[in-house]
C-alpha cells in the first residue's frame, strides 16, 4: 500500500463512519412523528458509543439552528474517554448568554451547509472543546433534500500522525502531509512540523490525495 | 531512555512513588482550578445554577466527596454561593470590579511584576509562533474579534472580547500548550490587569490590537512578540501604580 493509499484509507474510514451517522439521522428524521426533537436523537448513541475509541474522539450530529421545534440550537455531541464511557458536550447554547456557542460560524458546519460533501477542517487548538490539537471531518445531512445539519467527527493530530508515521518513516525522502491551505499534519522531518505552514516552494513536489484536500509533499 | 529495574530515579521506592494513585489533593486541585477558569472567563455565567452535586461529580469523572471538597474551597475563594431548600443548589458568583479591586491589595509589587514577566513570556511568545504560522483562517478570526471590540456595548463586553483576541492569537501559534497557558493565566490575573481599563472605550483598545494582527499578518513574528509583550507589560505598570497608590 503506498503512502497515498494510506492516508486515503484513513480519510475513508473516518468518512465511512460519518456516512452511517448521517444515514441514521436521516432515517430517523424521516420516520419520526411530528418531525425530529433533541430527545429523539439519543437514539444514535449507541451507534456514536460502537465507533468512539482512539482514532474517533469525537462524533455525533450538529442540528441547523431552527431545526428541533425544542431547542433551536442543539448538539448530539459526544466525546471519547479512555477510563469511561463517552461524555457528552455541554455547551452554552442560549443564545443571550455571553458565552454563547454558536457553532455554524466554523468551517466544518459552514462547508457542508454551502454543499461541500466531505470537508477535513484543521489542524486548529480547539480550546473551546478538548483544549486538542485536532481534526474535523464533517459531511452534511440532508432530509428530502434540504440540509439539516452536519455529521461529524474529531481526529486528534497526534493520533493522525501516529497512525501514518510508520508508513512515512518508510520513506526515503523528507515527505510530509499538508490540508489544502498548506499546513502540515504528518511529516517524517523535523524541519516541516505538524502546525508548520508549507507555502510552496520549487524544491518540492505536491501530490493532491484524491478529492481529500490533503496533499502529500516530497522533496525532489 | 529505558528505565531498569533499578530504575534512573535511584531504586524501586521510586519507582513505587511514580505509579502511586494521584491523591485526593491533586483532584481536588484539579476540580477547583477547572471551575475557577470557567467562572473567571464567564464560560460559567454569573448566576448561573451549577448541576446537582453527585450530576457535576460524574460528569467530571471525580467522587462526590473529591467534588463537595473543592466546592468548599471554591465557597471559600467567593466563586460559588450554596443556598439550602426549596430552589437550593450551588450557584457561580463572579467577581464584581470592587472585589477585584480588593484582591489587588493581596498581592505585593513583586507578585504583580513576576505575573507580568510569566504572562509576557506566554503572550509574546504566541504571538511570534501565530506570526510564523497563521493563514487566512486564523487571521479572519482575529479580525472579527477586532470589528466586535469597536462596537463594544460595554466594558464587560470589551473584556470579554479582549480575552477572546488573546486566546485567538495563542491558538493561531497552534501551540495547543501555549493556549492552555493563555487561558489559566487569563482566569489567574485577567480580571486583575484588567482593572486599570476600566474606563477603556473600544476603538482605543482595538486600535492596540489591529498593530498586532498586522504583525502576525505580515509574517513579522518579532514585532508581533514585542507589541503582545509590551501590551502586558504596560498593563502590568498600570497596575502597579494602582496598587502603590493604594498604599
Amino acid at each position: 500500500m503506498t503512502i497515498v493509499d494510506r492516508i486515503q484509507a484513513l480519510a475513508d474510514h473516518v468518512f465511512g463512519t460519518l456516512d452511517e451517522v448521517r444515514d441514521a439521522t436521516a432515517r430517523l428524521a424521516a420516520t419520526t412523528d411530528g418531525g425530529l426533537r433533541s430527545t429523539d436523537l439519543a437514539r444514535l448513541r449507541p451507534l456514536l458509543f460502537e465507533r468512539l475509541g482512539p482514532l474517533i474522539a469525537g462524533l455525533g450530529f450538529i442540528a441547523l439552528p431552527g431545526l428541533l421545534p425544542d431547542s433551536a440550537w442543539y448538539l448530539e455531541w459526544w466525546q471519547y474517554d479512555p477510563d469511561g464511557p463517552p461524555k457528552q458536550l455541554a455547551a452554552e447554547l442560549d443564545p443571550a448568554q455571553p458565552t454563547f456557542y454558536d457553532y455554524t460560524q466554523w468551517a466544518w458546519f459552514t462547508h457542508p451547509q454551502n454543499g461541500l460533501e466531505r470537508s477535513i477542517c484543521g489542524p486548529y487548538v480547539d480550546y473551546l472543546c478538548t483544549d486538542e490539537y485536532s481534526l474535523t471531518f464533517s459531511v452534511p445531512v440532508l432530509v428530502g433534500g434540504a440540509f439539516v445539519g452536519v455529521a461529524a467527527a474529531d481526529v486528534f493530530v497526534r493520533t493522525f500522525e501516529t497512525t501514518l508515521l510508520p508508513a512515512l518513516k518508510e520513506l526515503p525522502g523528507q515527505t510530509f502531509v499538508t490540508n489544502n491551505e498548506g499546513r502540515v499534519i504528518a511529516s517524517n522531518t523535523a524541519r516541516w512540523i505538524s502546525g508548520s505552514v508549507f507555502r510552496g516552494s520549487p524544491a518540492h513536489t505536491t501530490q493532491p490525495i484524491g478529492r481529500t484536500g490533503l496533499s502529500l509533499v516530497t522533496a525532489r | 531512555m529505558r528505565i531498569g529495574r533499578e530504575g534512573v530515579m535511584g531504586g524501586v521506592d521510586h519507582r513505587h512513588a511514580v505509579f502511586a494513585p494521584l491523591d485526593n489533593t491533586a483532584r481536588v486541585d484539579a476540580v477547583v482550578r477547572r471551575l475557577a477558569d470557567a467562572i473567571a472567563l464567564e464560560v460559567l455565567a454569573d448566576g448561573e445554577q451549577l448541576p446537582s452535586e453527585s450530576e457535576l461529580a460524574s460528569q467530571l469523572g471525580v467522587s462526590t466527596v473529591t467534588l463537595r471538597e473543592a466546592l468548599v474551597t471554591l465557597r471559600n475563594k467567593g466563586l460559588v454561593e450554596t443556598r439550602r431548600g426549596r430552589g437550593g443548589g450551588s450557584f457561580v458568583r463572579t467577581p464584581k470590579p470592587g472585589e477585584v479591586g480588593a484582591r489587588l491589595y493581596g498581592f505585593s509589587i513583586q507578585e504583580l511584576r513576576d505575573f507580568g514577566d510569566h504572562y509576557a513570556a506566554i503572550s509574546g511568545a504566541a504571538a511570534r509562533l501565530a506570526a510564523e504560522r497563521s493563514l487566512e483562517a486564523e487571521l479572519a478570526l482575529l479580525r472579527r474579534t477586532l470589528a466586535q471590540m469597536e462596537s463594544a456595548a460595554s466594558p464587560a463586553e470589551l473584556r470579554r472580547l479582549d480575552g477572546r483576541f488573546h486566546i485567538e492569537v495563542a491558538a493561531a501559534s497552534q501551540s495547543a500548550r501555549l493556549t492552555r497557558e493563555e487561558i489559566a493565566l487569563q482566569a489567574d490575573v485577567g480580571l486583575l490587569l484588567w482593572l486599570p481599563y476600566e474606563e477603556a472605550d473600544g476603538r482605543s483598545v482595538a486600535c492596540l490590537h489591529r498593530e498586532i494582527v498586522a504583525a502576525i499578518g505580515s509574517g513579522d513574528g518579532e514585532t508581533a512578540r514585542n507589541l503582545a509583550e509590551r501590551h502586558i507589560v504596560e498593563a502590568v505598570e498600570r497596575l502597579v501604580e494602582l496598587r502603590l497608590r493604594a498604599t
